[in-house]
């Protein structure tokens, strides 16, 4: 039976067509996967669906049919939405525990302390129940705004990209729970990211630029593309290549490999005459001691919680370091610390060989480090340009400096001909590498970043590490990077893995994968994380 | 309507401003701003029509009334008039000022003599301001003291304090300024953090939503209104002639006006401070101009006077001076239009701001 009959769905703003002539249809209890490219109109169409945007055509829920938000309202109690981004529907001055009597009484819902204990417990939250919103940790907020959306036990739930930031451990423990409400008649549109994700689903469809291009099983999806898959990866103007695998239109003399979804995305783009971006990032040397930062015993603690209890850390010249972490394990916390944006409750911190201790020596930290904070922090009201010569401005440099180099990095990141957008009109993958380019505007030795690549489709992503890695050959600069895609731990030269505010591991990626033969990266990560329960 | 849903928001919203800290502007600008604008409001003030009535013809009396030609402040007119008709010239607006020098004046200098001023007391601002520059000119000029009499064409307020006149019209600005701000920000901010998903894809009405946002700001400025009725009558010693009930429920509407606006424009903004800035703006400035501080509201010329009656602030200072200088309450008919005016602007603009409030993305 159908449950939801989507008609030439289309929504627009202003001139922009964010989707178009959309139909599809959803059965009963069936799992509905959206992906495709940052902008591409999924979220639109979701909107649409859940009644909060006005749409032209019409959509048919059970029997009742609707064509505005207006008359959308009749179903609303029926429907969940999680919109995207980083816990949008939370308030920062409510608690966890506020949160759940908030949106109970907001559906006109029972107290279920069983279902709200276990929603708790799969979040990780339980623990953490009167701690404010505004204190959780990024994928804290996630995991929080999605457990909320499932509170009201809804007969359609719609999740835009829920899992963005979320670590490997919750993602699991999500797909648990769907099913298990799928059991009990539930149906869901969920969009994602996250390609491993996307494959468990009933059906995927497929989004680009603003139309639905095709749909159906993950099997299928990547049967059309395994003409085009390799194995490996190569430097080429023509092929994509990203997490070992390269994807070409014109025959390779290599290896056909066995293909996944995000083999869709590269292909779809390649047909769609996309190239890969050149990063032309000129060679220099830089003269600079082999110890970038070094941490000893660093402690952070929030009144009695301890979020980083004595961290070693190491970050050598050109070094490319990976912070890995279940939500809340205190990457962002520590990185605050290396940054002096939270003072450090114990511990020692040296930066180019120099302790760190007094104010001055906390500004000069801040002028040899690049920062992309997990939110990027953009000023919506400022375009691209004017965001990054405030930012020069901020760092002292004078106005031809500035000019001379924003030209530079809008061309050797890619981005130059949104220089005039505003942030929010440029896709995120865009977005991430412009804050990037704000973060070396002063030339720093050494970048922090914190989960760059969250939310930011793959084509961007193969993109992004590209960029990063060339950052590094070429310009030596270190780099710190946060990431929950476990896939992208193997383009670090070195990871060091967070537990509850413990580092729980610290060693070089092929290290690991000798010690744990034969698994991705996911699995020794869920590994690590397992062996190290009962410490 | 849902209780249910009106309380989750009330709950959170209550919340919300006291962690937030808003609460403490909430209690501190109104008494802020009366404070500083009851004590700090002074005008400079020239050309007083002055006229001076010498009946000593001494030296010094001439003496002084060069002195008073001498300055811009007053246009001087040296006129032989009785007591009588010189408060006529007051009471007929022909002159702001009358200064009487008595007979033998300068020959009983020393034993006390004094001067008799008379001031227009019908702006009872310009009239003290006036009465500080007399003061400053013959104590500081001729070390003389004196009694300075203030006549009032309208004598409720003979007592001639400009607090009087100042601090019962700073209602008017405060709840028309203060509450719309905090309504809008309070809803805007929903719409900044992305909060209002909540809203748009909950079952909730439109009706709920807004009712559960404007109660907060207008519960909290409900206890302003105690709290600076006691500053006035405390601090500034005011009297209070009129009915208490009448002052409390007209004030009451006159916040449900300003929480109105301040919804208002939270529809057309999308920033906090952008609401912050669009709600002070639109309000500070009629809140200011014909508030009746300035200048009071019969002597406007044309254009200004018609404009006085668009905005809400004359008729609720109107009925608010009533209340603590005169007392006729409703027993005056205008006291009553006017409050019938102010509920219907109170209605028409939350129905207005209910009906543009759209329960979806833009
Ligand atoms: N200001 C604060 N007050 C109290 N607790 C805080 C505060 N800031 C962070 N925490 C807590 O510290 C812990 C670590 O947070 P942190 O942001 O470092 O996590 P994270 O590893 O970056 O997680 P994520 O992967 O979700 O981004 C969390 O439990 C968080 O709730
Ligand atoms: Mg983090």
């Amino acid at each position: 039976m159908e449950i939801l009959k989507v008609k030439n769905v289309s929504v627009s703003y202003g001139k922009k067509i964010a989707i178009k002539n959309a139909s599809f249809s959803l059965k009963d209890q069936e799992i509905l996967g959206f992906i495709g490219a940052d902008g591409a109109g999924k979220s639109s169409l979701l909107h649409a669906i859940a009644g909060v945007v006005s749409f032209d055509g019409e959509i048919i829920y059970k029997n009742y049919t609707y064509h505005s938000p207006k008359e959308a309202e009749k179903i609303k109690n029926e429907i969940s939405l999680m919109p995207q981004g980083l816990g949008l529907v939370l308030y920062d001055f409510l608690s966890v525990k506020e949160h759940f009597d908030f949106f109970r009484d907001l559906r006109g819902l029972k107290k279920d302390e069983e279902y709200e204990k276990r929603l708790l417990k799969m979040a990780g939250l339980y623990e953490f129940q009167d701690r404010l919103a505004g204190n959780l940790s990024g994928g804290m907020r996630q995991k929080l705004s999605l457990i909320l959306s499932l509170l009201a036990r809804p007969k359609l739930l719609i999740l835009d990209e829920p899992t963005t930031g979320v670590d490997p451990i919750s993602r699991a423990e999500l797909w648990d729970i769907v099913n298990e409400m799928r059991e009990e008649g539930m149906s869901a549109i969920i969009s994602t990211a996250y390609m491993s994700e996307a494959s468990k689903m009933d059906r995927i469809m497929l989004f680009d630029e603003g139309e639905i291009i095709a749909s159906g099983r993950a099997d299928e999806l990547i049967e059309n593309i395994k003409d085009y898959t390799y194995e490996g990866e190569i430097e080429s103007k023509e092929c994509f290549s990203f997490n070992k695998r390269t994807y070409c239109l014109k025959p390779l003399n290599l290896k056909k490999a066995t293909p996944t979804l995000e083999g869709v995305f590269f292909v779809n783009a390649l047909k769609k005459g996309k190239k890969p971006i050149i990063f032309e990032i000129p060679k220099k040397q830089i003269d600079i001691p082999n110890i970038i930062v070094e941490a000893k015993c660093l402690t952070k603690k929030f009144g009695a919680f301890i979020a980083d209890n004595c961290i070693n850390l190491e970050l050598k010249k050109g070094e490319i370091l990976g912070l890995l972490g279940a939500n809340g394990a205190g990457k962002t916390t520590l990185i605050k610390m290396l940054l002096g944006l939270y003072p450090i409750d114990e511990g020692e911190l040296y930066l180019l060989g120099k302790r760190i201790k007094s104010y001055e020596d906390r500004i000069e930290l801040k002028s040899k480090i690049g920062y992309v904070s997990q939110k990027f922090a953009l000023y919506k009201d400022l375009t691209i340009r004017e965001n990054l010569e405030y930012f020069a401005k901020m760092h002292g440099l004078n106005m031809s400096e500035s000019s001379k180099k924003i030209k530079e990095y809008s061309q050797m990141l890619g981005f130059e001909e949104y220089m005039d957008n505003f942030p929010k009109e440029v896709p995120l993958g865009i977005n991430q590498r412009f804050s990037v380019a704000a973060a070396l505007l002063h030339e720093p030795v050494v970048l922090f970043l914190d989960e760059p690549t969250s939310g930011v489709d793959t084509v961007a992503r193969s993109a992004f590490w590209k960029l990063i890695r060339k950052l590094k050959a070429n310009m030596g600069i270190s780099i710190l990077i946060t990431t929950h895609y476990m896939s992208e731990a193997e383009y670090c030269d070195r990871v060091a893995v967070l537990k509850r505010g413990v580092k729980i591991v610290d060693d070089k990626v092929e290290n690991l994968h000798k010690k744990y033969p034969g698994l991705d990266f996911e699995d020794i990560f869920l590994n690590i994380y397992k062996e190290k329960q009962n410490k | 309507m849902k209780l249910n849903v009106i309380r989750a928001y009330l709950k959170k919203e209550f919340i919300d401003l006291i962690r937030n800290k808003m609460i403490i502007l909430t209690y501190l600008i109104p008494t802020m701003i009366l404070i500083l604008f009851g004590y700090g409001i002074k005008l400079e003030v020239t050309h007083t029509r002055t006229i001076i009535i010498d009946h000593d013809h001494s030296k010094l009396s001439l003496e002084i009334i060069n002195k008073f030609s001498h300055t811009k402040y007053f246009d001087v007119k040296v006129k032989n008039l009785t007591y009588k008709q010189a408060l006529h010239k007051i009471q007929t607006n022909q002159a702001d000022m009358i200064v009487i020098i008595p007979p033998s004046f300068s020959k009983n200098l020393y034993k006390g003599a004094e001067i008799g001023v008379f001031i227009d007391g019908s702006f009872p601002l310009r009239a003290v301001t006036l009465q500080g520059y007399v003061e400053k000119l013959l104590i500081h000029g001729f070390n003389i003291k004196l009694p300075i009499k203030i006549e009032n064409r309208n004598f409720f307020n003979e007592s001639m304090r400009d607090y009087n006149a100042v601090v019962p019209g700073l209602f008017g600005l405060i709840f028309l300024v203060v509450p719309a701000s905090l309504a809008a920000i309070i809803i805007v901010k929903e719409k900044e953090v992305g909060t209002i998903f909540n809203f748009y894809s909950a079952p909730i009405k439109k009706v709920e939503f807004i009712i559960a946002k404007l109660i907060p700001p207008f519960l909290f400025h409900s206890l302003n209104i105690f709290i600076l009725l006691l500053w006035t009558l405390y601090l500034f010693n005011v009297p209070f002639r009129g009915n208490f009930f009448i002052f409390w429920l007209v004030s009451e509407i006159y916040i449900l006006i300003s929480v109105g606006i301040g919804l208002l424009v939270s529809i057309i903004t999308s920033t906090q401070v952008a609401a912050l800035v669009l709600s002070v703006i639109i309000t500070v400035i009629p809140g200011f101009l014909y508030s009746g501080i300035l200048m009071p509201i019969s002597s406007m010329d044309k254009e200004s006077y018609i404009e006085a009656h668009i905005f809400p602030v004359m008729y609720y200072n109107h009925i608010i001076y009533d209340s603590f200088l005169v007392g006729q309450g409703f027993k005056s008919n205008e006291n009553v239009l006017y409050f019938i005016i102010l509920c219907i602007y109170a209605v028409a603009l939350i129905v207005l701001g209910t009906s543009l409030v759209k329960k979806a993305i833009k």
